[in-house]
């Protein structure tokens, strides 16, 4: 569990990084308001504390999305997510995460999965509901129509063809100087086409940007943030991650929206 | 019949267990002193007549609310453990020559692609007799060979597996529409 508590350190650094260009843009947004006219300088106070607390309340409670609400274990179990590879292609990392192995074929514990489930998704809640982007990426080659639509749906990104290699690392060269990095990396398979571990994880890891993935029995579960044990092979396993990340996505921006316009309403009043 | 499965238990989701075990305890307690609460009070009212056989009906109908939510809640606080001792995967044994029922789900010319409940799907050649009744969303019968087709090549580290499962097509599942269509 050492790579559990390495993960924890990495992420409070992301944590801290994530919370400072937000609270930046706010300052900057209410010292524009400021420039314009002096009394919107007596409004600017209130408004940094309200977005303060927009922000940082939800930090504040284990499960502000109620996202336990949206998966049972029985849902797991019936989406073939314990189903693993055989005994042969198993990594060795994965043996803490596996309840047993039946007949040569590996069993994924899924009273983990569910509770490291239900931590991934809090936190991809929490990385939609203050606005980051999110990149949802797969190299199964058969599930990669059903993950592109996924991602138009939440109104996210996905990279579901061939990785260029300085995709993360040499974006400012590849693309332009001034272009955004995604926040969150979400892996619904963590190998390639040829059963290598994703480039994507290593250089999400060298950018500090946190990664969720599906790791299955056969997978390297140590450089990924918050990796979920699971099935990543069986269509019905597919559709049911894709349709709860979709489900919170879609509740932590739906929230946010809400608190804004709240947030408004307080401010006209 | 010695089972044949090797079922290792890890030290720390025993410890998780064991915290969840506690909650359904305080759970139960708490459902228990409702009903004992509720059979208290009704033998003090003695009415006759409707209101008496309502109120038999209703303290009925509050137990039988009750011990389904105990049974839903227990039947949600399920462990992993029971969900896979009583699911169809650990009852089958070893895939060896066993029938089981698979639907297709995908046909690329005169290949079907098989799912019956598995991980992976089996993909089977269409017969030459009735090929033309193999669409999708047909049930079939297939004898399983192997889960997955796995295999440690020289040299290598890890099993490569082709991700898909071995059975050989025994035939369409004849169901009551066709056989009176017939």
């Amino acid at each position: 569990m050492c790579s559990g508590n390495m993960a924890a350190g990495v992420l409070s650094g992301v944590r801290q990084v994530l919370r400072g260009p937000r609270l930046l843009s706010a300052v900057f947004s209410c010292h524009g308001q400021t420039f314009s006219s002096a009394a919107a300088a007596v409004k600017s106070a209130p408004d940094t504390a309200v977005t303060e607390k927009i922000l940082n309340f939800p930090l504040t409670q284990p499960d502000y999305f109620h996202l336990s609400e949206l998966f049972t274990m029985k849902d797991l179990f019936e989406a073939r997510v314990h189903l693993g590879h055989k005994k042969g292609c198993r990594h060795r990392l994965m043996e803490p995460y596996l309840f047993g192995s039946r007949l040569d074929t590996d069993i994924i514990d899924l009273e983990q999965t569910a509770e490291l489930l239900q931590q991934a998704l809090n936190f991809t809640a929490h990385v939609a509901y203050r606005g980051g982007i999110i990149l949802f990426v797969s190299r199964r080659r058969q599930f990669g129509h059903l993950i592109e639509t996924t991602s138009r749906e939440c109104g996210e990104y996905a990279h579901t063809r061939y990785w260029k290699g300085g995709l993360l690392t040499n974006a400012p060269i590849q693309y332009s100087p001034g272009v955004r990095l995604p926040d969150l990396i979400i892996f619904f398979s963590t190998l390639n086409n040829v059963f290598q571990q994703h480039v994507g994880i290593r250089d999400a890891a060298k950018m500090n940007i946190p990664t969720v993935g599906i790791v299955d029995s056969n997978c390297n579960p140590s450089l990924i943030a918050y990796p979920v044990p699971g099935n990543d092979d069986t269509p019905v396993a597919m559709e049911m991650y894709c349709r709860l990340f979709k489900m919170t996505i879609n509740r932590a921006k739906d929230k946010r929206r809400q608190m804004e316009l709240l947030k408004g309403i307080s401010a006209s009043v | 019949m010695a089972s044949l499965c090797k079922v290792m238990r890890n030290v720390s989701s025993r410890s998780s267990l064991l915290q969840k075990h506690c909650v359904c305890i305080t759970h139960r307690s708490l459902y228990s002193s409702d009903a004992s609460g509720g059979d208290d009070k009704s033998p003090e009212r003695a009415k006759g007549g409707f209101a008496a056989a309502y109120e038999l009906h209703s303290d009925l109908q509050q137990r039988g609310d009750q011990s389904a939510a105990r049974r839903m809640s227990s039947r949600d606080e399920t462990s992993f453990a029971s969900l896979l001792r009583h699911s169809a995967l650990m009852q089958m044994g070893p895939a060896k020559e066993k029938v089981v029922i698979g639907k297709i789900f995908h046909i690329v010319n005169d290949d079907l692609y098989i799912d019956f409940g598995g991980k992976f799907h089996c993909v089977c050649k269409r017969p030459p007799t009735d090929g033309q009744k193999y669409q999708r969303g047909s049930r079939v019968r297939l004898r399983l060979e192997d889960m997955e087709l796995t295999s440690r090549f020289l040299g290598a580290t890890i099993d490569t597996t082709l991700l898909e499962a071995d059975a050989t097509l025994m035939g369409l599942i004849e169901s009551k529409d066709t056989k009176t269509k017939e």
